[in-house]
Parts: C-alpha cells; structure tokens; sequence
C-alpha cells in the first residue's frame, strides 16, 4: 500500500518519523517554556533598570482595597494621583506593562502616591508607552503633587515619549519604584 | 541545564512582575524624586537625550570652574530642593555613580555653597558645558 500513496504523502511522514526519533517531546517542551517565559521577562526590563539597589520590600496590596481605588483600569486606583494620559491598563497592558507593540519610554516623570491601604507614600514613575497613536481609552487626568510646567521634570502635560524610537504617546504606566519613608 | 535555567528566567520575571519596593530616605530619595525621571535610577542617562552621571560626573571636579558648573547647571540648580538637601543630593550622587574620578581631598558642597552658587544663573549652559568638556579631554560625552 505505501507504494500508492503519493510522494509527497511519504515525504512528510519519513520527515516526521525522523523528527520523532531524534527529538524527546519534554525537551522541546521544556525549551519552549524558557523561550516563553524569556519572552514575558524582556517587557518588564525597564521596570528592572528603574529598580534600586535599596533593601526589598514586599509590594503594596492592593487585594483588600475594594472599588476603584484598586482598580488599574479606574482612574481613581491609588497609582494614579498624578497621571495624565491613558490608562494603559485599559490598551492592552497593565498598570506596570506596556501594550504589545509599543515601547516603554526610560525618561519619565516621578512622584508618590499614598496607598489608601497602609498609609506609606509609594514612588511612582509614570512612564509613557510610545510607538502607536492615542489609546483614548480610560483617560485620567489627576494633579497631586504636579508642579506648574516650569518644573518640567514635575509636570504630567508634558509628552515623555524621550529616548523612544517613536515620539507617539499611546498610554501611560505607574509603576511603583520604593517606599519614601520620609515624612 | 533547561529546568535549572528555565526555573532562574521564571523566579527573575516572578520577582519583576511582583513589584519589589525598596525603601528610600534622604539623598536617594532626593535624587528618585528630583533627578532620576531623566537621568534615570543608575545614573545611565539616555544617549542622545539626557547626559549619564555614571561613569563621568565627578570629572567635571577635576577642571577648573567643573565644580561650580554642576551646581549652577539648571537641572540642579532649579530643582525643588532646599540648599541643605541639594547639596546632599550632589555628594550622594558624585560617591554614587562615579567614585573612581572623585579628586582625592575632594571637600564635600555644603549648603551655603550651593546656596551662593544656584543664585548665580547660568545663561549660556551649552557654551559652559562644552569648554569644559574640552578642557576634561571627553568631548563625546554623550549627548
């Protein structure tokens, strides 16, 4: 019977024998997993050069806050007393990632927001993620601690999208840096 | 070796996407608050843009005029800190992120110095900056 069926129909199940003998399924798989979780480490890069080398501290939680002050896609979550821009929790990312297709710009704005759970003031840098148009989902504009435009470095009218391929702002993160524990 | 690397590449991002806060007082937290959206966290600055701290900073004390420079260049000068904390900024920053030009004897800014030196404005920074780059012999100084 193998002599009737079509060469190419041969072609392909010699190619796929030969692949099956060779190869082990858990290796390939075990290769696939690093890949894939290689691949989710490299967004959160940024993240990791804006990290300090002061002593770790376990994050804020957020998981007993109820309502929109611990909502990323609300414009009343704690992270974003002073942002402007679109929440990119709401495009596609998170209130610390990028969406896919867009690059995190490094030059950024900083200020702190207080977390409504533990009271401590949380550093917060609201990084834009530039590359693609407006998201113009979840737009919030909130001022706490923003200084007129003269301090520019303090100021969230200003586009960040600085040391980016694209000077596109698409929507804006608050990632928290540390913990200012002065009062 | 993939279980052991892939179990490494997982706990690193685990750890990222976790959100790790570090606690900050004082100088650092002067510089996170004041300087570090532009010259970002390890003093790295942004080629093309913003000039690194890291690795080139303390040179400028090592012409003359460098050290009055990097109190009256704007970005220190105008940032919203008051003479004792600035000049602590400036110290912490030069230890920090260039120990290995810091001139030995260096004395440290205080707040009086800093204080005389932000009030005079620096008019023509590019012009300043560039003599005294020529003068450090590093011309390329990026941007």
């Amino acid at each position: 019977m193998t002599a009737n069926r079509p060469w190419i129909d041969r072609l392909v199940e010699g190619a796929a024998r030969q692949l099956a003998r060779r190869t082990s399924r858990r290796g390939m798989l075990a290769r696939l997993g690093a890949a894939l979780v290689g691949a989710a480490a490299l967004p959160l890069l940024p993240v990791a050069r804006a990290a300090t080398e002061d002593p770790r501290m376990p994050p804020p939680d957020d998981s007993k806050l109820e309502g929109a002050v611990g909502d990323p896609t609300s414009c009343a979550y704690w992270r974003h007393c002073a942002i402007d821009g679109f929440l990119c929790a709401c495009c596609g990312g998170s209130q610390n990632a990028c969406p896919p297709g867009t690059e995190m710009s490094p030059v950024t704005w900083i200020g702190t927001c207080r977390h409504p759970g533990d009271g401590r003031d949380y550093i917060i840098s609201y990084n834009d993620c530039c590359g693609q148009s407006l998201c113009l989902r979840c737009r919030c504009t909130r001022t706490e601690g923003e200084k007129p435009v003269y301090f520019t470095s303090r100021n969230n009218d200003l586009l960040w999208c600085f040391g980016t391929k694209s000077r596109a702002v698409h929507c804006s993160v608050a990632i928290v840096l540390g913990v200012a524990t002065r009062s | 070796m993939t279980r052991p690397h892939a179990a490494a590449v997982l706990a690193a991002a685990v750890g990222l996407a976790a959100g790790r806060a570090g606690a900050m007082s004082g100088p650092p937290l002067d510089y996170t608050l004041a300087c570090a959206g532009c010259h970002r966290a390890d003093g790295g600055g942004t080629p093309g843009s913003i000039p690194p701290l890291a690795g080139s900073v303390a040179r400028f004390l090592r012409v003359a005029g460098g050290r009055e420079f990097l109190a009256r260049v704007p970005g220190v000068a105008q940032a919203p800190l008051d003479d004792a904390a600035l000049a602590g900024v400036l110290n912490w920053m030069l230890a920090r992120f260039d120990p290995a030009h810091l001139p030995a004897g260096f004395v440290p800014y205080d707040a009086a110095e800093v204080g005389r030196l932000r009030h005079e404005p620096l008019i023509d920074v590019e012009g300043v900056r560039e003599r005294l780059l020529e003068a450090i012999g590093h011309r390329r100084f990026s941007p």
